[in-house]
């Protein structure tokens, strides 16, 4: 039974530079040989990852979207796997292919599409929202300021200073019983071990 | 009073988001990113405020861009 698979692969920047099509054919080429029927495959986006990955710190996804038996998908994992242009794979069942998806690997097809040659690997991306640490022009709004609510009133605060002497003493009190206890503790001990010792 | 008053405030009835209208995608960093920490941890449902499900969604659309180095698994 076959399933529609999204698949997204990042590929060495070094390929994309060298061939673009080359490199999407590493990706098609290996889906065909373990029997899937590619429907899409397209460039998604290239941008600088979270962390590096086979020491590199950019690289270019692509997206594809195919039919495969379920069974083939652990030696195309593999396969990926050792593949050096391919950094990481991640593949997805899903119930339908999206709409727009074929609208732009349609797009990537035709004559005028180019792929524009990846930056450096130590390239940074530029930060579009640039936070000034002033929320106060923020389209949200100026924050609201910080309060405390305090729902006690005065009464409250009032029997509240007129308790706290009265559990100082209670503790006191407390305190000493304790104390007294254990003595009375021991000498109960004493008397229930002297018959014994009779 | 105290207590009911805390009562009164938390309450029962929370409201809930779902992600039914804009499903949550591992490609959508921007949104993904969102319900992260400071630290670079999911944040809670009583953070997020979604249902269960759209939650265990959130919780395999980050670990998925995790995956492909779309963000980062710490800070």
């Amino acid at each position: 039974m076959t399933t529609i698979y999204e698949g997204m692969y990042l590929l060495d920047n070094e390929a994309v530079r060298q061939d673009w099509n080359a490199a999407k054919s590493i990706i098609t080429s290996t889906l065909e040989k373990h029997g899937a029927t590619v429907h899409t495959a397209r460039r998604w986006d290239e941008r600088r990852l979270a962390y590096p990955i086979k020491k590199r710190n950019r690289a270019t996804f692509l997206l594809s979207y195919y039919e495969i038996p379920g069974e083939n998908i652990p030696a195309m994992r593999r396969e990926f796997e050792l593949n050096d242009t391919v950094l990481r794979s991640l593949e997805m069942a899903v119930d339908a292919i999206p709409e727009t998806e074929t609208e732009l690997a349609a797009a990537e097809q035709s004559a005028d599409f180019s792929v524009p040659t990846p930056p450096d690997d130590d390239a940074i991306d530029e930060v579009e929202v640039i936070d000034d640490g002033d929320d106060m022009d923020d389209e949200d709004g100026p924050r609201r300021p910080r309060t405390r609510r305090v729902s006690r009133t005065e009464d409250d605060t009032k029997a509240a200073d007129e308790k706290k002497p009265a559990d100082e003493t209670k503790a006191a009190e407390a305190t000493d019983e304790t104390a007294s206890g254990d003595g009375t503790d021991d000498s109960k001990k004493e008397g229930a071990t002297a018959p014994v010792e009779d | 009073m105290a207590i009911k008053g805390k009562l009164g405030r938390r309450g029962n009835t929370r409201n809930r988001r779902t992600c039914d209208e804009q499903p949550l995608d591992y490609k959508d960093v921007e949104t993904l990113e969102k319900h992260l920490t400071a630290y670079g941890q999911i944040q809670g449902r009583r953070r997020t405020g979604y249902v269960a499900k759209c939650q265990r969604d959130l919780k395999l659309a980050i670990k998925r861009a995790r995956h492909l180095g779309l963000m980062p698994f710490v800070g």
